[in-house]
């Protein structure tokens, strides 16, 4: 029988005051409990029963320490999970230090929906196109992860295993990403392509992090978004451009290799061709934002 | 030209303090104590026979109080017309769309109702289905439906002229496909009612309904009640549009049915991604056109044959496929036309009314035909246009098209004027062409629309205003108001014609035991009908009121006269008296009269021909002009549409503030149409079921606008009026097609022109990232 | 059942909620606060829009229970009785509103964008009017109604 859902289905609610009380009751739970910062994706997917309902939720907001964005010491950013899309995309270190994830920051969503949502929610939904995971595999973050047992650093690289699928284990708390900065006179940007202006996923998500000097590329990273499996690097085509002078020759055909690199499906948004023509428009595009002379 | 004291002047909409300060009630809005709440149960496939239904675990579960299946309601069917009833409340012996609604359960609570609708079981036999239109045409297809072997739901007929010679005779002939893609209405509110089946046999319901009469009839017949028996009270509407919210959903009869069974209130409110997935839907065409001009591009003939998606019932299909073609001899000169049509039943969710019925495909396929043959002859799309139009006809004069449609005004030629006087046109070649990968471009339509639409049924459409005995009034109107601002127009004529101040006038909103019928919002006709005959209800109050003022003041009735709650004799102002006073005179002294005016739609058009397509569909015709700005990202096909400029001929606006928001929301919501909007199905099933994937407008990617009033004072209208509500919708996707062929070079001609097929058609014409 | 307390518009609620309920359940339902609507129910049309901590949220998604404690404002809490609030006399002006469904919304929206930025551009107006979807007025007199309540509340 199909039935559209108006109501939540029914599950029990935990509000941990401790990271240890969260741990705790995600190992009795054995697998049975969801945990949440935001809700912006849980909630409706347990609207819509798109997962199965699980026995009791647990909200993570009432641990506290876990919101906080820093950047201690000017070598790292550390994004709390906690820490909503809207306190990133509002902070002017961000804004100053990591352009690119200040793009992405701002692309996601609505005022309303970056309000709730974390950018720790969003790498651990790992929806392929999730649009804060470009810009920080090129920014090689890492996660820092706490189970029952202990803690552990995971590079961002490593975090994504298959479409909504990470190596966070069902016991285990997602508790901060920290970002290296990047190196002096670096240029990031995130470009989201969708059809609209607003509210829509990206069709394809390109990250690049690039350092020029006297026109060679000291150095790349490209990421893309929504066209594989996971979120991506796209190493061959920073092989080919790091050391080189830069062209736009060579930018066109770095931005050729990036298409090999990735596996994009047909699906009602848009068809694999498109997906891929426009991993070659839309990377081109962004190295040529970051290396413009 | 009169000086309104109330008409034409920009008052706030009648109804917005109440929605700022979120008063309003809409359907969903309303409780009773001990209501139980109502949830429909659907089928998991798109063509099946039902061979049985167990409802007994559901029945069981605690808190529920009922369930309901397509038996109990003893056979009964609906449908436009009378030979057309093939729609059942609930699926009985087939399903035969994805998600049609088989069974229907009340309990104490939603959660619960959601439950026990899992615990209905269903035996099916699966049927090849047919998804496709002109695959229902095929030999062979699957039936749908018994009655139509074929699977055409309505197909008309209809020759004027001789095209064939015209064709000849032409100096150049084209044909070309052209296709309009699957939209909905869009409204934000979903479909909901709260409805109660009294034990004697009365049914109450506050529903969201744009025309709650066609409801009030459908229940009536639904469960064999009179009509006085049936009261349909409309609440505040979230958004009508056309389709879901003029006809009736399964939530609405199994609420009433369960109500009956249970013997308590019961209350249904739909999901978004059922509306996306369930409710009515735009029909979706071909149109085969062809096209013949001469050497001076002056329209010789057309030929359209559609084939429309009409999807599992017939609903208002005869009237969509009426009006996808008796229109298609405006808004230009055309000796000739020959118009085939197809609508064919698919296994898809029901394609029904919307904004702009009908005349938006062929519209469209014909504006952009127009264009590209006036590209073949040298001929700009200005020129082309002003050489075609119908010209404005004289005080007196009627302009007859060869299928015996009749104007008595076209400010089309005067629009097109304005439209391309304003700078967004007049100077686009002082603009760059392109910035970047973006290649700018600008586009012009010129198309009209109905009014005062009337069908083959009932069209009685009346008004009462009632002068209380404090000078207040209540105007209580059968019309209704689903967001245009109709109440706020009716609310105005009632004061210009009592000469009151637009806030003495109350309106009461419908309540079918109550207020006099009207056929509801559809066609654009509320202002143009509802108008006149609320004039008409106003004009017999104010002579009943002036009639007791003439015996009071010894005069007669012709000598007195109201301006701003003031009464007072014309050739001495200073005898005068309070509108108030007047009120009281007439109510108490005398004979104790109870001042009631009574007024009723006398416009007399003839009945529409489906079968023919000869004469009028409404009273009158709007024209509009549009010119489009937009940029097209050349890598990518993404389209920033930045200005629409929309030259309106409406008659004349009544309510501006109106006429300008309708213009405004009818435009992007064509643009969503033109380039963002489309549902994605395969065999029934629809894959972009939420407002993430169905695309329509936010507001990032809506335009500034401008309105340019066009002014004809139309003899049939209420104070000139014509429609206002539809115009701007059907002139907005042709105007945007022009744009981007202006932009990229690339004619195209199936909606939507998604970044994905720019890309694709600039690859063909090897223009991709060169 | 949990217990929970609420301040709506400046009035404390103690409420009994199931765990799955979500405010905009509770607001609408328990509270009888019909002026916040539901549209889409899972957060993308903006519809339901209140403010809570003084952000704009999106009550379909939010559980009851995480609201604990906290301050909300609905579209009831915004005019002083029967006073409105500059942003209400403004949509009310301009006409930026047709059948009123989003409109709650949209002004709860609004106050939140014109609190931090008192000088909006058109472009920022749009952008920060992102997530409330409105289909009936095309948002031009939208646009034009935060312009005027702008003013109104620069003084």
């Amino acid at each position: 029988m199909a039935v559209f859902y108006r109501r939540l289905p029914r599950f029990e609610y935990l509000l941990p005051k401790t990271l240890e009380e969260a741990l705790s009751a995600l190992k009795n739970q054995k697998g049975s409990a969801k945990v949440f910062a935001g809700g912006t994706d849980l909630i409706p997917q347990l609207k819509r029963r798109e997962i199965p309902t699980p026995k009791c939720v647990i909200d993570l907001k009432g641990i506290s320490g876990l919101d906080k964005i820093t950047y201690d010491d000017g070598s790292r950013l550390t994004i709390g999970s906690l820490a909503t899309i809207s306190a990133l995309a509002q902070s002017p270190i961000v804004l100053q230090h990591f352009p690119s994830l200040f793009q992405a920051a701002s692309s996601i969503g609505s005022p309303q929906v970056r309000n709730r949502g974390t950018f720790a929610g969003n790498i651990c939904t790992a929806v392929p196109s999730a649009d804060s995971a470009p810009a920080l595999l090129t920014l090689e973050a890492n996660v820092k992860i706490k189970g029952p047992k202990k803690e552990r650093t995971v590079p961002i690289s490593k975090f994504f295993t298959g479409p909504r699928m990470t190596v966070l284990k069902p016991d285990e708390i997602l508790l901060e990403i920290s970002v290296p900065k990047p190196a002096p006179a670096s240029r990031g940007v995130y470009l989201k392509l969708s059809p609209r202006h607003s509210m829509d996923l990206a069709i394809v998500g390109v990250a690049v992090l690039g350092v020029s000097e006297n026109g060679v590329c000291k150095d790349v990273k490209i990421a893309l978004g929504a066209v594989a499996p996971t979120p991506i690097r796209a190493p061959m085509a920073e092989a080919m451009l790091k050391g080189q002078r830069i062209t736009s020759a060579l930018i066109d055909e770095a931005a050729r290799n990036a298409i090999t690199q990735c596996s994009p499906i047909d699906d009602h948004r848009a068809s694999q061709e498109y997906r891929c023509d426009m991993v070659y428009a839309m990377t081109r595009r962004a190295l040529n934002q970051v290396f413009a002379q | 030209m009169e000086e309104y004291s109330v008409i034409g002047k920009r008052v706030p909409r009648f109804d917005s303090r109440e929605k700022v300060m979120g008063q309003g009630k809409y359907a969903a809005d309303y409780s009773m104590p001990g209501m139980l709440w109502c949830k429909v149960a659907r089928a998991p496939l798109p063509h099946a026979r039902i061979l049985n239904i167990d409802t007994s675990r559901a029945e069981r579960m605690p808190g529920v109080k009922a369930v309901v299946t397509g038996k109990d309601f003893g056979g009964w069917t609906w449908g436009f017309m009378a030979n057309t009833r093939d729609e059942p409340p609930l699926a009985v012996d087939k399903v035969r769309y994805l998600h049609e609604g088989v069974a229907g359960v009340a309990a104490i609570d939603e959660d619960i109702a959601e439950e026990a609708c899992e615990l209905i079981k269903v035996d099916y036999e699966e049927l090849p289905g047919v998804f496709d239109p002109e695959e229902a045409m095929k030999e062979g297809a699957p039936i749908i439906h018994d009655y139509r072997p074929n699977n055409v739901s309505v197909d008309y007929h209809w020759n004027f002229g001789d095209v064939e010679k015209a064709f000849a005779d032409s100096y150049i002939v084209r044909e070309d496909r052209f296709k309009t893609g699957k939209v909905i209405v869009g409204f934000l509110e979903p479909p909901a009612s709260l409805a109660y089946y009294d034990p004697t046999g009365y049914i109450t319901v506050r529903a969201a309904k744009q025309s709650p009469y066609f409801h009030y009839r459908h229940l009536a017949a639904c469960f064999n009640l009179p009509l006085n028996r049936v009261r349909v009270i409309q609440p505040l509407i979230g958004g009508g549009f056309g389709g879901t919210k003029n006809d009736s959903v399964a939530g609405d009869f199994c609420a009433v049915m369960l109500s009956k069974m249970t013997g308590k209130p019961v209350k249904f409110v739909y999901t978004m991604d059922e509306v996306l997935t369930t409710c009515r839907r735009r029909h979706n065409m071909i149109v085969y056109n062809k096209m013949g001009m001469t050497r001076d591009g002056l329209l010789t003939a057309i030929e359209s044959r559609v084939v429309a998606n009409g999807g599992a019932y017939t609903a208002i299909g005869p009237l969509a496929m009426y009006l996808a073609g008796f229109a298609t001899t405006l808004p230009y000169k055309l000796p000739n036309f020959k118009y085939d049509c197809y609508r064919m039943f698919t296994n898809n969710p029901v394609s029904a009314a919307m904004r702009g019925h009908g005349i938006t495909h062929t519209r469209f396929a014909c504006e952009i035909h127009m264009e590209m043959m006036a590209e073949e002859l040298g001929i700009d799309p200005v020129e082309i246009r002003m050489r075609n139009a119908i010209d404005n006809p004289k005080r007196g004069e009627v302009y007859r098209t060869i299928n015996d449609v009749s104007l008595k005004t076209c400010g089309l030629k005067e629009a097109i004027k304005a439209a391309v006087e304003d700078p967004l046109w007049s100077e686009k070649e002082k603009r760059p062409k392109k910035a970047g990968p973006v290649s700018y471009g600008v586009g012009l339509s010129g198309t009209s629309y109905l009014g005062g639409a009337r069908q083959l049924g009932h069209q009685s459409c009346g008004a009462i205003v009632r002068i209380c005995e404090d000078g207040s009034v209540n105007l209580l109107t059968g019309a209704t108001d689903c967001g245009q601002g109709s109440d706020t127009v009716l609310t105005m004529i009632v004061a210009e014609e009592l000469g009151l101040k637009y806030d003495d006038v109350q309106l009461q909103r419908v309540d079918t035991a109550y207020t006099p019928v009207d056929p509801g919002s559809y066609g654009s006709r509320v202002t143009a009908l509802a108008g006149q005959a609320t004039q008409k209800a106003a004009q017999d109050a104010k002579k009943q009121l002036v009639e007791a003022g003439a015996k009071a003041w010894n005069v007669t009735p012709e000598e007195i006269e109201i301006r701003n709650s003031v009464v007072y004799l014309k050739k001495n102002p200073d005898k005068k008296m309070s509108f108030e006073k007047l009120a009281k005179i007439a109510s108490y002294e005398g004979s104790g009269a109870v001042i009631l005016g009574r007024g009723y739609s006398g416009y007399g058009i003839e009945p529409l021909d489906f079968m023919t397509g000869t004469g009028n569909g409404g009273t009158g015709y709007s024209f509009t002009a549009q010119t489009v700005g937009l940029g097209v990202d050349m890598e990518t096909g993404k389209t920033d549409v930045t200005d629409f400029t929309i030259a309106h001929d409406c008659g004349r606006p009544l309510h501006p503030i109106s006429v300008e928001s309708q213009n405004e929301g009818g435009a992007v919501q064509g643009l969503g149409q033109a380039i963002y909007e489309e549902f994605v199905m395969d065999k029934g099933k629809t894959f972009n079921d939420s407002f993430l994937d169905y695309k329509m407008p936010r507001s990032t990617d809506s335009p500034d606008i401008k309105v340019i009033d066009i002014i004809t004072d139309d003899p049939d209208g209420p104070y000139g009026a014509k429609e206002a509500s539809e115009g701007s919708h059907v002139s907005a996707p042709p105007a945007v097609v022009s744009a981007i062929h202006d932009a990229t070079g690339i004619w195209f001609k199936e909606l939507p022109v998604t970044p994905e097929k720019i890309v694709k058609a600039l690859k063909e014409k090897g223009r991709w990232l060169k | 059942m949990e217990q929970i307390r609420l301040n709506v518009n400046g009035k404390d609620y103690e409420l009994q909620v199931k765990p799955s309920a979500t405010l905009l359940d509770v607001i609408r339902e328990d509270l009888a606060l019909t002026g916040t609507k539901e549209g889409c129910g899972v957060g993308e049309c903006g519809a339901c829009t209140v403010i809570m901590e003084g952000k704009a949220v999106n009550a379909c998604i939010v559980l009851a229970i995480e609201a604990n404690g906290k301050s909300i404002t609905t579209i009831e809490g915004l005019a002083d009785g029967e006073k409105l609030h500059p942003i209400q006399e403004a949509f009310v002006e301009i006409g930026g509103l047709q059948c009123g469904f989003c409109t709650p919304g949209m002004i709860l929206s609004t106050k939140v964008l014109l609190d931090k930025n008192k000088t909006p551009t058109d472009q920022e107006i749009r952008k920060g009017l992102e997530g409330n979807f409105c289909r009936c007025t095309g948002y031009t007199k939208i646009v034009e109604s935060v312009k005027v309540a702008a003013q109104k509340m620069r003084g």
